[in-house]
């Protein structure tokens, strides 16, 4: 992962990863470059004045789509003279742009030298960690009179280049270069043009008409405005909260993605920098989320992934009829089937997820056209976790990929290797079944029982979802509760043995309702108790658990997203206090990370760090995490649609003041709800 | 011996409807280059219901591939997303069309399914 002085901005999956001078050098440890549909199109663009690299004094990245560096000549050991000053500007948005400016502040006039190196290895994204090697094709570089061509060949498959400018330039195999004269207080400016082109052999490239907006600058900004506009706006008193919603909300538009056969229509991709693409869980998730405040995402995502639901089975895909995606990818890997991601389905939560947002989407915007457009989907989805997904036959959603060279072996949200174990430590064999599918297979029938009954017009099919969803729920609570420990077991092997290890999933069963009654307060009380609670929030594992490492990817470190669902089901049981407990801890954290929050962070007690320690390899920004914040609101602020109205019942704890959140949009037009601060949380645990 | 992409074709102009295209109305024309001959194939879809010409008329989406890949699509051998990725087939028109008419293709022929897996671990 790149280091933390990395600039990165991005429109789409089109991003620029590159150092703090602008300069990308592509490493395996500094996996820097332009990359875009999952390739990288520049692994190399060094700027140089006279033959000399330049020095960063500032850098500002002024949009998710544009930076801006200030370099002088001469590296950071040197005295700084600053008689020449350089600016670079960038923006991505269909192609990458950068203006250079340089100043002459001398008395005298100078000649310069303005030379940018550029290369590209046309990595897959998969491979951009690895030394490269052996690529299959064939690497080129053509200098032409006005144009710089980098490009890669294999096959039919092509991927180019073209570097322009709008001053007449020397190009090279390996760059090109301006010899220029400047008075004394005289400036020059260039504007490089960088294009990349996918291209088939009709020389059409796969991307044509299918951008969301356009693409330049002015464009860009226009949208982004529009976007923060449609959204409700969210004051608070001490400005903590409202500044963390206005980052996730510009982190969201960041997000945006429009998937080839999406016609220019957008949804949320998972995360920069490697997984801007489609996810079926982490779109769904990040939906859900996000109801309340970007409803028209949950539109676009469900018919993206209504389009692409399995049809056939294909081994190498884990693909089944009805199953929703996992994972698109553009690349070189996905072409040629070294990866399975054309699209890879080896995910078991995607599925009846999907039923589940269908529902909440329509309880927000009343789109009962959206829930009969769908119809068929759903029942397919539905048929998929009876018919394909029960691999034991015994009524659970179970998984064993087919692919077993590149296929997922965990194919819940946990999806590490070691995420799944006993409490001994041990790994349990395949196929396994995670509890929180489960949960969420019980709220998919239950809410297709709803809408079967109230749009689909099937009155018997709402019975029989609601005769297996209560069927289900007490086989659930019949096999995994863990009696001595009073929780449920994250997962159970073939033979139905528990992983009796104590989990965050829990709070995801809260959230799904499949939780007995009289068994919810002591769910409740482990998710704020000492073992999985840190102060700042909850955590994938349990101290006290053999496998537990507070830095361990799913096995102790603390997810926002996984905490945003758990104070949702806190709520949902009636555990309000509990829920602003989560939630306080989270947007404190929040403010650590200027509103950004990350992936995930170190599960240490809260007052031994006395601050949320990042996760090294996190992705940030990550739709997941930055949909968390709104999803909290939400919880705390008790918004919830009911019976064609917003109810709004506000539990908020003291120290959060006041918070207003006005123009909230739905089935009742626009709605605001206003919150203060009550809750005593230090009473809590009492 | 008739071939697998008449075959196909055949077939769905008998079926005349495809539940999976209920949503889905336009017309593709698939052109299997072979050298200097091209057959066309033209495939009519309102909301599922089709009809099938081999004739070179207006469409809203032209497919080109080689024929034989494209008996080894319609054959499950083959992937249309990964040779669309791969340059292998082109698209001119509505892509959309063509992600949706692709998941009428077969599966794998070897591909055995998720029940499979668990049966033979039983057995």
């Amino acid at each position: 992962m790149p280091g933390t002085n990395t600039v990165r901005i991005l429109d789409g999956n089109t991003f620029v990863v590159s150092e703090d001078t602008g300069d990308i050098e592509a490493t395996p440890s500094e996996p820097t470059g332009l990359f875009s549909l999952d390739t990288r199109y520049l692994s190399k663009w060094v700027l140089t004045v006279n033959g000399e690299r330049l020095n960063a004094l500032s850098y500002d990245d002024l949009q998710y789509y544009e930076a801006r560096f200030f370099l002088v000549p001469g590296m950071a050991t040197h005295y700084v003279d600053a008689k020449l000053s350089i600016i670079r500007e960038r923006a991505v948005g269909g192609s990458f742009r950068e203006t250079l400016t340089i100043l002459n502040h001398d008395e005298k006039p100078v000649d310069l030298e303005i030379r940018m190196d550029a290369g590209s290895d046309f990595a897959d994204l998969f491979q951009v960690k690895d030394e490269i090697l052996n690529k299959k094709g064939e690497l080129y570089s053509e200098a032409e009179s006005d144009r710089l061509r980098l490009g890669y060949r294999r096959g039919n498959f092509k991927r180019e280049t073209v570097v322009s400018a709008n001053q007449p330039a020397r190009y090279d195999r390996k760059g090109f270069a301006w010899s220029i004269h400047l008075e004394p207080n005289e400036q020059w400016d260039v504007l490089i043009d960088v294009q990349t082109f996918a291209i088939g052999p009709g020389g059409r490239d796969l991307r044509m008409g299918l951008r969301a907006h356009g693409t330049e600058r002015l464009a860009l900004q226009h949208d982004l405005e529009e976007w923060i506009d449609r959204a409700p706006k969210v004051n608070s008193e001490h400005g903590r909260v409202a500044a963390t919603y206005r980052r996730s909300l510009v982190d969201l538009a960041a997000l945006r993605f429009s998937p080839l056969s999406l016609g220019g229509q957008t949804l949320p991709a998972a995360g920069l920098p490697w997984f801007m693409t489609m996810f079926g869980r982490d779109s769904i998730l990040t939906c859900l989320q996000v109801l309340p405040f970007a409803p028209e995402m949950s539109k676009t995502t469900l018919r993206i992934l209504a389009a692409l639901q399995g049809t056939r089975f294909d081994d190498f895909r884990d693909e089944d009829p009805g199953r929703i995606l996992h994972e698109m990818r553009y690349g070189e890997t996905a072409a040629f089937e070294e990866q399975p991601h054309s699209p890879y389905y080896g995910s078991v939560d995607a599925t009846p997820l999907f039923v589940v947002l269908l529902d909440e989407y329509e309880k927000w915007s009343g789109d009962v056209a959206l829930v009969r457009e769908l119809e068929r989907e759903c029942r397919a989805a539905l048929k998929w976790i009876d018919d394909y997904a029960d691999l034991i036959g015994n009524g659970y959603i179970w998984y064993e990929r087919r692919n077993t060279d590149t296929g997922l072996e965990n194919q819940c949200w946990k999806d590490s290797w070691d995420s799944i174990s006993y409490a001994d430590g041990t790994l349990p064999p395949f196929p396994r079944a995670s509890c929180e599918v489960q949960g969420y297979a019980y709220d998919a029938k239950m809410r297709a029982a709803r809408m079967a009954r109230e749009f689909w017009g099937d009155p018997a099919y709402a019975d029989q979802l609601e005769r297996e969803a209560a069927e289900l729920k007490a086989r659930f609570n019949r096999d995994w509760w863990v009696s001595d420990g009073g929780f449920y077991a994250l997962a159970l092997d073939p033979e139905g043995r528990q992983c009796d290890v104590l989990s965050s999933n829990i709070g995801h069963l809260l959230w799904s309702g499949i939780v007995d009654d009289e068994r919810a307060p002591m769910i409740a009380k482990h998710l704020v108790g000492p073992r999985l609670w840190s102060g700042w929030g909850v955590r994938t594992l349990a101290e006290g658990e053999v496998r537990y490492n507070p830095i361990g990817y799913h096995n102790g470190t603390i997810w926002p997203f996984d905490n945003s669902f758990v104070a949702w089901g806190l709520r949902r049981y009636g555990f309000a206090e509990e829920a602003a407990t989560v939630a306080n801890g989270i947007l404190d954290a929040a403010t650590y990370f200027d509103g950004r929050l990350p992936e995930a962070f170190g599960g240490y007690q809260r007052d031994l760090t006395k601050f949320p320690v990042e996760y090294p390899t996190a992705c940030s920004p990550q739709a997941w995490s930055t949909g968390a914040p709104l999803l909290l609101i939400r919880t705390m602020l008790g918004l919830e649609p009911h019976e064609g109205h917003l109810a709004v019942d506000p539990r908020l704890p003291v120290g959060m003041g006041r918070i207003e959140v006005l123009d909230i949009p739905g089935r009742w037009g626009r709605v605001d709800a206003f919150a203060r601060g009550r809750l005593d949380l230090h009473k809590l645990g009492d | 011996m008739v071939d697998m992409t008449t075959r196909f074709f055949e077939d769905l102009d008998r079926r005349g409807f495809e539940p999976l295209l209920v949503k889905t109305s336009g017309t593709l024309r698939f052109d299997l280059h072979e050298g200097a001959q091209t057959t066309h194939w033209l495939l009519e879809i309102d909301r599922g219901n089709l009809r099938v010409r081999q004739e070179d008329g207006e469409a809203d989406t032209v497919v080109g591939t080689e024929p034989r890949l494209f008996a080894e699509l319609v054959g499950g051998e083959e992937n249309a997303i990964a040779a669309l990725l791969r340059g292998d087939m082109t698209v001119v028109g509505d892509l959309r069309l063509v992600l949706q008419v692709e998941r009428v293709f077969p599966g794998p022929p070897n591909s055995r399914g998720p029940h499979h897996t668990f049966q033979r671990r039983a057995a």
